[in-house]
């Protein structure tokens, strides 16, 4: 099965302002397992993007908040998954362009592999 | 959230974004009236739109205030009932509102309406029946008159027939 | 109740005479003779950490303290005292969440035991600033460090004031802007639903009149973008402010253009971002100015727009009009016009009405709708025609005061990486924040002649 989790930054990633849950080793792990993974902040996409170089991880997508229906029709997925913490910027919207939400900790506690 | 009957095909047809209130979700904010303004709502409860007027300087003024911004009075004051007519002279559309009970019909028009009474007073509207971000700017435009979370109601306006 | 000379007086807002509203008031009579001579800036946090020297009231004593320092004084010379005592940024401490009593208690406390944290009076920091000896006079500039500013070089001027502090703090909690309180209710009370029924974000009556600009003369949104990266790019360079601090990105025009809208056609990098940050200045008379530490930057006029729109938000026409009329007053009472500018820097907190502000002062000749395509040349510090230098809001986060704080260090020239270098800093004008209602002032590396 293939799937798609985009990860919001702030409040959900530890890099994030202020910092989330979910470590970047979290976002590289489910990377190398297969899964399709990227951002989708309100951080301007060319910051998202540089963050990920930092880390090394290869993401396969880094948008803007409102851009995640744009993201489904861009990758085709069994899934897909959204990770935030905010009921109003990241479950609605997420819901609404049907992905999965989970927030971090229900992230954390899902098992993935 | 927009509290008028439309037949639910044209509202698709319309634009995916708009959609009717169901269940009360998406209503306005009840409202309370108070000192200052419940001529206002009162007059709303009744299907009639009045705004305050200084009878002094025969200017209307909108919000309603406690004295006359022209000549500073405060007895010249009174309420004057409207034609409830006007023209649309702009409008936003809002994506990210700070009301928690509208935020479900997020993105929605809100239009600034001039009163054909006297073009400098403005009333905010959401035009229910008019597709998102699809604004007919200068169509004339008619109030009517929506019920709230707490049943008063509150001037809203729609586009006159033929003017799309 | 103030410690005033060793005795007690309350503080007040300023009396409306204090503010230069009229056009037609000739030159200011304190033109160039009250100088800036001190800058001191806190730290910049997203929101309060709930420890006692990042409260508001922490963090303002920190400004103070760093204000005086810059400009060499010795802190029993300061007997003046003006500040905003609001300091919200829209947030407020919840009803029934208990008191942060460890915060409140780490420091002289008054009447109101959220003073200090969600708000700032002078007798909280006179309690607090043992320093602070030969305190005379306190004063209130309620609304930005614009309107403080107006009163503090009015009070110089008239003598109320010999060395004076200038102080702004900004206090932000968790939680969305504005997403609390009365927004989440089920009713409002009748005066705010007349505005406020219709979900309207912050940035909507600039929004709409961003939309009728653009119609009026052919703009769109995306040629506003060379402004937001050359604003975030001055404002990278403003070691004070938020983004600098915290998170140095810049915003290119793709992330401009990819940005969620809040308001159509006003998107989320046309807003500002709430921050918890203070800033003071010391202001003096020229004549003591000439003989302290920093080279001093003399105040030739201060002026105010008190206009009141007809109804619910401004129209393009009732913004132009004032704008047009605030840069009569300004000229007009600095005895300067739009040609003696070495730089601008109008309010931007929201960076859809930047463009009115300059207009209206026809900065290098710009005429109504032209500010767009000025946009699209060098705008910035290295070029001939600097927009907006501080960085402002949209760079450096919302204070209302990096503006000022810039104009004085250009002027001095420590300004750093952010110098301006394709003009010679002589002559600037700062101030806001509405097109239509604001406090603006013209500064100068020489009081005039």
């Amino acid at each position: 099965m293939r799937a798609l989790i985009s990860f919001d930054i702030d409040g959900t990633l530890e890099e994030g302002d202020p910092p989330g849950i979910l470590t970047i080793d979290f976002v590289r792990e489910t990377k190398q397992d297969g899964f399709l993974v990227g951002s989708c902040s309100d951080r301007p996409i060319s910051a998202q993007r540089a963050m990920w170089e930092r880390h090394g991880i290869d993401v396969d997508f880094a948008v803007s908040k409102h851009m995640l229906a744009d993201v489904k029709s861009r990758f085709t997925a069994d899934v897909y998954y959204h990770i935030g913490d905010r009921e109003d910027l990241d479950k609605r919207p997420a819901e609404q362009a049907g992905f999965e939400f989970l927030w971090p900790h229900e992230a954390l506690a899902k098992p993935w592999g | 959230m927009q509290c008028v009957a439309v037949d639910p095909i044209t509202v698709v047809a319309f634009n995916a974004s708009f959609r009717l209130e169901d269940n009360g979700e998406g209503m306005k904010q009840g409202v309370d009236p108070d000192d200052l303004t419940r001529p206002f709502w009162e007059a709303a409860n009744l299907d009639r739109l009045v705004i305050q007027n200084c009878t002094r300087c025969d200017r209307l003024q909108h919000p309603p205030a406690r004295t006359c911004h022209q000549c500073g009075s405060d007895g010249a004051l009174a309420w004057k009932e409207m034609s409830g007519r006007g023209r649309i002279y702009n409008y936003g559309v809002v994506h990210d509102c700070p009301i928690r009970l509208l935020q479900e019909d997020q993105p929605f028009n809100v239009a600034v309406i001039m009163l054909n009474d006297d073009p400098g007073i403005q009333m905010y509207s959401h035009l229910p029946g008019t597709p998102v971000d699809d604004i007919p700017i200068g169509a004339d435009v008619e109030v009517v008159f929506e019920a709230t979370a707490n049943g008063q109601k509150v001037p809203e306006w729609r586009v006159v027939a033929g003017e799309r | 109740m103030a410690r005033c000379g060793g005795g007690a007086v309350s503080t007040s807002p300023a009396p409306a005479s204090v503010y230069r509203v009229k056009e037609g008031l000739g030159l200011w009579e304190h033109r160039g003779k009250v100088a800036a001579v001190g800058i001191g800036h806190s730290p910049t946090f997203r929101r309060w950490d709930g420890t006692p020297e990042n409260s508001v009231g922490g963090i303002s004593l920190e400004a103070l303290r760093r204000a005086i320092d810059d400009a060499g004084v010795n802190p029993a010379d300061v007997d003046g005292l003006v500040m905003d005592p609001s300091t919200t940024t829209g947030a407020f401490w919840p009803r029934g969440k208990p008191l942060p009593w460890d915060s409140i208690n780490a420091y002289n406390r008054t009447d109101d035991p959220l003073d200090g944290i969600t708000g700032l009076s002078a007798d909280w920091i006179l309690a607090n600033s043992a320093e602070l000896t030969g305190i005379e006079f306190t004063s209130y500039g309620v609304g930005c460090m614009s309107n403080a500013i107006c009163v503090a070089a009015q009070a110089i001027g008239d003598g109320r004031a010999h060395t004076c502090l200038v102080l702004k703090s900004w206090h932000n909690l968790e939680g969305r802007y504005y997403q609390g309180g009365a927004n989440a209710g089920n009713a409002i009370p009748g005066s705010s639903a007349i505005r406020s029924l219709w979900g309207t974000p912050a940035c909507f009556g600039t929004a709409v009149q961003f939309a009728e600009y653009c119609r009026k003369y052919g703009k769109t949104h995306d040629m506003m973008a060379p402004f937001i990266e050359n604003s975030r790019q001055n404002g990278l360079k403003f070691p004070e402010g938020y983004w600098a601090q915290h998170r140095p990105e810049e915003i290119t025009p793709e992330d401009y253009e990819a940005a969620r809208w809040i308001a159509k056609p006003a998107n989320l990098f046309d807003n500002d971002l709430p921050i918890m940050v203070s800033a003071a200045y010391l202001f003096t008379t020229a004549d003591r100015a000439r003989h302290l530490k920093q080279q001093p930057v003399y105040i030739l006029n201060h002026a105010t727009s008190r206009t009141r729109p007809r109804s619910l938000t401004p129209t393009l026409d009732e913004v132009e009009a004032d704008t047009a009329r605030t840069a009569r007053k300004i000229y007009e009472g600095a005895g300067i016009t739009a040609n003696d500018l070495s730089f601008e820097n109008m309010y931007d907190g929201f960076a859809l009405f930047h463009q009115f502000h300059i207009e209206g002062l026809g900065y290098r000749g710009l005429k109504f709708g032209e500010a767009l395509d000025f946009y699209q040349t060098d705008i910035s510090i290295s070029g001939p025609n600097p927009v907006s230098p501080s960085g402002g809001n949209i760079g450096c986060g919302r204070s209302r005061f990096w503006m000022h704080t810039d104009c004085i260090q250009q002027i001095q020239q420590r300004a750093g990486a952010r110098q301006v270098t394709g003009v010679k800093p002589e002559i600037a004008v700062s101030g806001g924040p509405m097109p239509v209602g604001g406090n603006y002032m013209v500064w100068s590396a020489t009081p005039g002649s």
